[in-house]
């Protein structure tokens, strides 16, 4: 039911925040945009920008800091679920399809992608590991050189899990935020975030059609966000510091996690390789071999994808994790569930 | 929807090539598993260093701007305001407006009034006096002290252009006299009307109604309304406006 919707959903859903706040805005409603949602004095305030302007204003301000709270809350339930649903950013990054380079279309061109990632590195590894499916198509194409590198990850999975970084760049540029606000006296990301940025164009074109307010603005905050978010597409997984804020408090979320059934996943019932799971997931999670992916299940979305293209139908995003499920091989005994 | 999946995959393969693409970032990982890659560093800090730049912004002085009511302390708008655009969005009258570029980078998007169509009456006519703006800005940047009135608090100063007023150019208005609620304005022994300083809280009535750029015989050379609101300090530093 949900298989293809769920993307469709991921899409429509920023959309109609968009819209949402557009027609608040033309009416006075006063919904804010997703910097400061909400109706009245109830407002949930974007985390950074409450930490940040606190940090500028050397202030506690209240609402900031209920907002905050809420936030964590919600993020220690759902973890970065934001990023798969709500963000406008996505969204955003659409316009490169519009514009896309006609070569990289279709399989063809993820084929061609990973033959051309030929140097080798630790992330080629990973998405091999993660996508054993796709190396085998594409297996003539490998260079000596690549070969020898996929031997060297023959040593094992654990060495690829180590090598996962603690932090990475988000985290520095979430440091800098933060730091940065409290410095200069006023939230420096805010004047760049693409969040802010977007719903900043949707206002200036509002603003140009209902009363003729031409601005260089119209063209500056436009670009300054296709330049951020398009030209430079890692964005999400690279810089964004609300990303690298809820990856941190995301390590201690235990609820609504991807879970695989062992004992449906084709690896196990069939005995063929599969990987599907790993390949969907644009965070490079491997839902299927949690230890094996590039990246943890922290970073997990809750976007669905591993679910929808599970042949198993082997995954399943539960409130709860179920332990017993874990059990390598364990067969689908109905009084599995009751045990517990 | 298919086509698009893909390509995001794509664009994850692709992500992953180009990091493929450092040898030595490679190495230096094979030395053993830091906390963080050098590329991570490398970016990490390069965009610390964006943002550093950009929080140097700080320190080039923009040109004051009119806000909204509790908005006067302008090193609190600065420092508390994070864009959000609540208050532009919940103003009855629709007078906030973004600042532009080109009043600042800092100050762009951050809250001015645009009165060339209405002005600011301390929402007197929908919430009988309580500035819904301060009401709806959470963070704080606008507040008014207690005890703030419109009568007490200056957004800024009506001023007027004789030289692009209809009334000075002998063609018969008094379309900012009417309008202004504070008593502000004055009409001398011509009937040519004029800004009473004291009594003036920059609510931009007067702006809003000023006819002087809709008239058949606009002034030659006038760019903006015969009668403007500025920031106080722009007035009280003695300048002319429209210098
Ligand atoms: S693990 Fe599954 S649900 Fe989570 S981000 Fe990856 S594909 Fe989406
Ligand atoms: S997609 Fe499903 S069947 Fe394939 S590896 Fe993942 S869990 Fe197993
Ligand atoms: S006080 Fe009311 S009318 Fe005046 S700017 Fe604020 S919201 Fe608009
Ligand atoms: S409501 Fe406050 S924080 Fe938001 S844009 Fe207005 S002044 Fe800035
Ligand atoms: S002179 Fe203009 S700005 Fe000043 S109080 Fe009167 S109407 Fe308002
Ligand atoms: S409305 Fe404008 S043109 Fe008319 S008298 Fe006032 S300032 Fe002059």
């Amino acid at each position: 039911m949900l298989k293809n919707n769920a993307a469709r959903l991921r899409l429509i859903i920023p959309l109609l925040v968009l819209v949402i706040v557009s027609v608040g805005f033309v009416l006075n409603s006063g919904t804010g945009t997703l910097s400061a949602l909400g109706w009245g004095d109830i407002v949930l305030l974007c985390p950074l920008g409450a930490l940040g302007t606190m940090l500028a204003a050397k202030l506690l301000i209240p609402q900031a800091l209920i907002s905050l709270g809420i936030a964590v809350v919600l993020i220690v339930v759902l973890g970065p679920a934001f990023c798969a649903w709500i963000c406008p950013v996505p969204l955003v990054q659409k316009i490169r399809g519009i514009f896309g380079e006609p070569k990289n279309k279709g399989r063809e061109g993820q084929q061609i992608a990973i033959a051309e990632s030929s140097s080798g590195g630790e992330v080629v590894e990973a998405e091999v590991i993660a996508a054993p499916a796709t190396v085998v198509k594409a297996g003539e194409e490998l260079s000596d050189k690549e070969k020898a590198s996929l031997k060297g990850c023959a040593s094992g999975c654990d060495a690829c899990a180590s090598k996962r970084e603690k932090l990475d760049s988000r985290h520095f540029i979430l440091g800098g935020t933060l730091l940065s606000a409290a410095i200069f006296g006023f939230p420096v990301f805010c004047l760049v975030c693409p969040i802010g940025l977007t719903f900043a164009t949707t206002l200036l074109v509002i603003r140009l059609f209902s009363g003729g307010d031409v601005t260089i603005a119209l063209l500056v905050v436009p670009i300054l966000l296709i330049v951020e978010v398009v030209v430079f597409r890692k964005w999400c997984s690279r810089l964004c510091p609300l990303s690298a804020f809820m990856s941190l408090i995301s390590k201690v979320n235990r609820t609504f996690k991807p879970q695989v059934d062992t004992a449906k996943c084709i690896e196990n019932s069939q005995g063929t390789k599969c990987g599907l799971c790993a390949q969907a997931c644009e965070e490079l999670i491997d839902p299927r071999h949690p230890e094996r992916g590039a990246r943890e299940m922290n970073e997990c979305t809750r976007c669905r994808a591993c679910v929808d293209v599970c042949p198993g139908n082997a995954l399943s995003i539960p409130i709860l994790p179920k332990k017993d499920k874990r059990l390598e091989g364990a067969p689908p005994l109905q009084n599995n569930d009751a045990g517990v | 929807m298919e086509d698009s999946q893909t390509e995001n995959q794509l664009d994850e393969s692709r992500d992953v090539q180009e990091l493929g693409e450092d040898p030595q970032a490679k190495d230096e990982l094979s030395k053993g598993p830091g906390p963080v890659s050098r590329r991570s560093f490398v970016l990490g800090v390069g965009g610390i260093a964006v943002l550093g730049g950009l929080g140097g912004l700080r320190f080039v002085p923009h040109g004051s701007l009119v806000r909204p009511p509790g908005g006067q302390d302008e090193d609190r708008v600065i420092a508390a305001c994070f864009r959000c655009e609540r208050c532009y969005e919940i103003c009855p009258r629709g007078v906030i407006a973004p600042a532009h570029i080109e009043d600042g980078i800092l100050a762009m998007r951050t809250p001015t009034f645009d009165f060339s169509n209405d002005y600011c009456d301390w929402c007197q006519e929908s919430k009988g006096g309580e500035p819904l703006c301060v009401k709806a800005c959470p963070t704080l940047a606008l507040e008014l002290p207690a005890g703030a009135t419109p009568e007490n608090t200056i957004l800024g100063k009506a001023v007027l252009n004789t030289d692009w007023c209809l009334a000075y150019r002998l063609i018969g208005c008094r379309y900012c006299y009417d309008a202004c609620p504070y008593e502000a304005m004055g009409l001398d022994s011509t009937g040519r009307p004029y800004v009473i300083d004291d009594k003036c809280n920059g609510c931009g009535a007067c702006e809003s109604v000023c006819v002087s750029l809709k008239n058949g015989s606009i002034a030659l050379g006038a760019t903006e309304r015969a009668i403007v609101i500025r920031p106080l300090d722009a007035v009280q530093g003695g300048e002319s406006p429209h210098a």
